[in-house]
């Protein structure tokens, strides 16, 4: 690179004449790290002309090198745009795409669709519902926090007796009668 | 040769990590159980539900052991918070799971959650609780072909008896 400065900056190129004098006889060791005294440009960048030989010219034509003091971090770039075919490509790509699920399945009670290792949701927010009613009959039953029983539970639905096996459990009533699904043993 | 473990690996450990610390994993699992022992049916994420199976079988396995064991009872003070559900565990479910060799819990997959995270929940129950079944056992129906063939079969053995 090659550019004209006029002589508006003397005090730069004094600057840099010390600083580079200092360098060559080795007095400013840490600038790239330890280096024994004989070293050389420790990077090969294009376009730097260092002319150190021609800082004492009178000519301005000379290149003003761009001091190694200035930053010289390199990255990666993208030389061209991407097209929209490309793009598309990489975008489209199956395994970029969303998996189909193949595991779906219809609930054989309900109908609804279900996942073959997932209970329906409809069936289980029935159960769910009719869990929470018969907790509702356990929690008046039990009249307060900490009074869980000592004896085995059965829930009983409208018009039902206990049987032989019920001898010695808490009775829970449920004012409705008993639901298909839930069978009594 | 390589000593120590890099941070990042997690090869062969089994317990999952849960909390704010080891000792606030064990509080949460603890309140878990205490619920399950309770309510006998829970319904929370299922890499907790996972976890806690096998402590609350292992403390069923205490259970059975009887109240005059010492370090059942211990156990059993430890795990359960509220201490009415010592007395319902040694009464109600050591009698209930003594016939049974293992296996007191079942862990089943419910859809995910509703909220924000949709995280994956499960329904934890233990097995014989009185509450309404979650699953039906169905039965094949007798009309396929081989429950047919199977019948005739039946009916074809009495006619020969």
């Amino acid at each position: 690179v090659v550019v004209l400065v006029h002589s508006p900056l003397p005090r730069l190129r004094a600057l840099i004449q010390r600083c580079w004098g200092r360098l060559e006889r080795g007095l400013w060791p840490g600038v790239f790290g330890d280096h024994s005294q004989p070293w050389g440009p420790a990077l090969a960048m294009q376009g730097l002309a260092l002319v150190p030989q021609g800082i004492n010219d009178g000519g301005e034509s000379s290149a003003v090198a761009p001091s190694p003091l200035e930053s010289v971090v390199w990255m990666a770039a993208p030389k061209q745009r991407r097209t929209i075919e490309v793009n598309r490509c990489r975008r489209r790509n199956p395994n970029k795409l969303i998996e189909i699920k193949r595991n779906i399945d219809v609930c054989p009670e309900c109908g609804n669709l279900k996942q073959k290792h997932v209970l329906c949701g409809y069936c289980y927010a029935k159960v769910k519902e009719e869990t929470r009613l018969v907790r509702m009959e356990i929690y008046k039953k039990e009249r307060g926090p900490f009074n869980a029983p000592t004896v085995e539970t059965v829930v009983l639905y409208e018009g039902e007796k206990p049987t032989e096996e019920d001898e010695g459990k808490r009775i829970i009533e449920r004012a409705r009668k008993r639901p298909s699904w839930f069978v009594q043993n | 040769m390589r000593l120590s473990v890099a941070a990042a690996i997690s090869h062969g450990r089994v317990y999952r990590r849960f909390g704010l610390s080891p000792r606030s994993r064990l509080d949460l699992l603890r309140n878990l159980v205490t619920a399950l022992v309770r309510h006998e049916r829970i319904e929370t994420p299922w890499a907790r539900a996972d976890e806690m199976r096998g402590y609350a079988e292992r403390l069923i396995d205490y259970a059975k052991r009887g109240d005059k064991d010492e370090r059942a009872m211990r156990m059993a003070d430890f795990w359960l918070t509220e201490k009415d559900l010592i007395h319902k565990l040694f009464k109600v479910l050591g009698p209930r799971f003594q016939p049974h060799p293992g296996s007191y819990t079942r862990l089943l997959q419910i859809p995910n959650r509703d909220g924000l995270d949709r995280a994956k929940m499960a329904v934890i129950e233990l097995k014989g609780n009185p509450l309404p079944p979650l699953i039906r056992p169905r039965r094949d129906s007798d009309k396929t072909l081989l429950n047919q063939l199977l019948k005739g079969y039946r009916q074809d053995a009495q006619r020969a008896a």
